[in-house]
């Protein structure tokens, strides 16, 4: 069994550090990380308050493959509720420090209570410490990690802390590991700026629970089943950008287009091909602990571009862009300028931001800016035209720091639409920024979107296939809620969700999970079952906490202004044919609640 | 008359020897099915793929019933999950 069986609980109030035994029942129900971490958060908070007051938990879940040779098992999830959303927030990032916690002893990190000065959490092994954070709290997340690198002189210790935008409460802030890997969404760094912790330090010589050879064996046989991994690796998730331009579902312009002319100088190509003065924005690619795909861009910005022109801080490799950030950073904010995205990109990870709804609410501010809401009296000079490069970069900055117009750019889009008198200009569900997907054109995924238990998400369901083979709308509820059952498991086990797109099943998740976890995990039924008990729970989260379905919906633009080129050309999300249809299959009510007969078939008080 | 004909992703692991980054000519004669350039591009038929004419989908029923033009641009991309 892979399981630590043990869970550390620091109480930031009281300055307390305990070690606790994993509830090992829920565990049988739950599974780990995201699964697991709402069933506590469940039982342990009140769901209706402030997600920025003390009383808010923030907890740091790893499943039970997490740290194991299984492929791609460097995985953990942030549970809390979001600042972003007041929904629940389930973060899931790589990296290694999930692996790092699970060898340091730990399944589960719960964080409670706030502290009255800034402070970071020192771990290494059964010794913990609450130190004070005087020197690097206003630093950024690179420098935090320098900082403390240096000071415990551990090249293997593992960082996952909040930068600048953390602390100032920016809506987005997210949490970054390993300088570039990130529990990007829902404003999870909000919550842990709330409380005053900078960072989690950590370092493990446990180790994870060996299973036999035999087990290691078969963990090995699995991970040559994942043979379907170039791609991935070559052009990483970018290679989704010539897809949905092509089809017509490319996020620009804040929605207003579904296809941006720009797409070829952001897509895997443009990355690597030498631009006029022979630099090449990708170095190489990488890889997570224990991953053998490798989707992650190591990139460099041309030292001679506007944005680090004199900044030799900013012309290293770092991490690069994804698909969501070149959408989000590029064609929602109009921006085909390569470098200056990928700089934006790197302010994000620097000061600790989710890049998707920061590109997302600097879309709204520009399209704001189109129509004459707010002019450059607003935003301290800055032209902020959709298109405008610099502009991105400046924003970006601004946000990160707190400071300016980047104050009303860190409300998040929905608020900062509110603030300024133009609500459905937020492209945005639960106040979440979307993902780089139109739902018009892609029907399932707009589905997906104004159902996702965290807001506006593409990694909560799995439409995609059933998306691109058609936009008539029949069969997309039932895809939709049973993908949402089989991503909650898989985020559940510790291990990422691209294997299956590079030739893993669901039956080779399973064989993983049983191969780790007492009982028989091996069927798909048991799979399904669990995904959906934890879909349910994260919903009775959300409904308690003052969520219904007024929030199971999409912006103005994505319901009534159709598509206007591509596949969807002319629609719009028909979403209200749909959602009926998808409460029913999920066995809840008219009102998206889970009925008793449901919860009770699963198993929830 | 020669075609253009983008392959994205993975699939560009298929173009013919010579081709730029994920490009390519294909010979075809006037006249022809869009189906009859699918079958001159070079990838195994184990692995699916959507095709967009013009910067429009075509549905696969429709392949033999469109007639290719010389100055069409045809993109196949394969089906790929998002992250």
């Amino acid at each position: 069994m892979a399981w630590q069986q043990k869970i550390l609980r620091v109480n930031l109030s009281k300055g307390s550090c305990d070690i606790e035994p994993l509830n090992m029942e829920w565990a049988e129900a739950y599974l780990g990380s995201r699964g697991l971490g709402s069933k506590y958060l469940y039982e342990e908070m009140e769901p209706a308050v402030d997600a920025l007051s003390t009383e808010n938990k923030i907890i740091f879940a790893t499943g039970p493959l997490t740290g194991t040779m299984a492929s791609t098992s460097g995985r953990y999830t942030v549970v809390t509720k979001g600042a972003l959303t007041g929904a629940i927030a389930c973060s899931n990032s790589g990296g290694k420090f999930g692996g790092e916690l699970k060898n340091a002893g730990y399944d589960m990190l719960i964080i409670e209570g706030k502290s009255d000065k800034p402070v970071y959490l020192h771990i290494e092994d059964d010794k913990v410490e609450i130190c004070d954070a005087g020197d690097i709290w206003g630093k950024t997340v690179w420098e935090t990690e320098d900082i403390l690198a240096a000071k415990y002189g551990d090249p293997l210790m593992r960082f996952a802390g909040i930068g600048q935008a953390g602390e100032t409460l920016c809506r987005y802030a997210c949490v970054v590991n390993d300088k570039h890997r990130a529990a990007g969404r829902s404003g999870v760094g909000a919550v842990m700026g709330s409380k005053n912790l900078k960072t989690i330090a950590v370092r493990g010589t446990v180790g994870t629970p060996a299973a036999s050879r035999e087990v290691y064996q078969k963990i090995n046989e699995i991970n040559a089943r994942m043979n379907d991994r170039e791609g991935m690796a070559r052009d990483g998730t970018l290679a989704m950008m010539d897809v949905t331009n092509g089809f017509g579902s490319l996020p620009t312009r804040n929605n207003r287009s579904v296809r941006f002319e720009g797409a070829n100088k952001l897509n895997p190509e443009a990355m690597h091909t030498p631009n006029p003065n022979g630099h090449t924005n990708i170095v190489t690619n990488g890889a997570c602990f224990g991953c053998t795909i490798g989707c992650g861009r190591i990139c460099k910005i041309d030292p001679t571009h506007f944005s680090v022109k004199d900044r030799p801080e900013y012309q290293g490799a770092s991490g690069g862009l994804e698909y969501e950030t070149a959408y989000a950073l590029g064609s929602a904010c109009g921006v085909d300028d390569i470098d200056a995205a990928t700089f934006a990109g790197f302010i994000c990870n620097e000061y600790g931001m989710d890049p998707i709804s920061l590109g997302g609410s600097i879309a709204a501010a520009m399209e704001l800016f189109d129509i004459g809401a707010i002019d450059e009296s607003t935003t301290g000079g800055i032209k902020l035209e959709f298109g405008n490069a610099e502009a991105l970069c400046q924003i970006a900055e601004l946000v990160g720091k707190g400071e300016g117009f980047g104050a009303d750019v860190a409300l998040g889009s929905k608020r900062l639409c509110e603030k300024y008198g133009h609500p459905d200009l937020s492209m945005t569900v639960k106040g979440q920024e979307f993902a780089a997907y139109d739902g018009r054109s892609m029907q399932g995924m707009g589905l997906a979107y104004a159902t996702s238990n965290r807001g506006a998400c593409h990694l909560r369901a799995d439409p995609y296939e059933h998306d691109f083979d058609t936009t008539e709308i029949e069969g997309k509820a039932q895809v939709v809620a049973e993908s949402q059952r089989l991503v909650a498991f898989m985020d559940s086990s510790g291990l990422c969700l691209f294997p299956a797109g590079c030739g893993w099943g669901t039956e080779d998740y399973c064989e993983l999970v049983d191969l780790v976890c007492e009982g028989d995990w091996s069927t798909e039924a048991r799979m399904v079952e669990t995904g959906e008990r934890i879909w349910n729970l994260e919903k009775l989260f959300n409904l308690k906490a003052g969520l219904g379905k007024k929030d199971d919906t999409l912006p103005k633009r994505i319901l009534e202004e159709p598509a206007d080129v591509g596949t969807g050309k002319g629609l719009v999300c028909r979403l209200d044919e749909m959602l009926p249809e998808y409460y029913a299959i999920n066995g809840w009510d008219a009102e998206g609640v889970p009925t008793r007969d449901t919860l009770s078939r699963l198993g929830i008080d | 008359m020669d075609i253009s004909v983008t392959l994205f992703g993975g699939l560009r692991h298929y173009l013919p020897a010579g081709s730029s980054f994920n490009k390519c000519m294909i010979d075809v004669d006037e006249g022809s099915s869009l189906a009859a350039l699918l079958q001159k591009i070079p990838v195994p038929s184990d692995k699916p793929y959507m095709v967009i004419l013009n910067d429009e989908k075509v549905a696969s029923d429709h392949f033999d019933e469109i007639t290719i033009q010389g100055d069409d641009e045809v993109v196949l991309l394969p089906p790929i999950k998002g992250g």
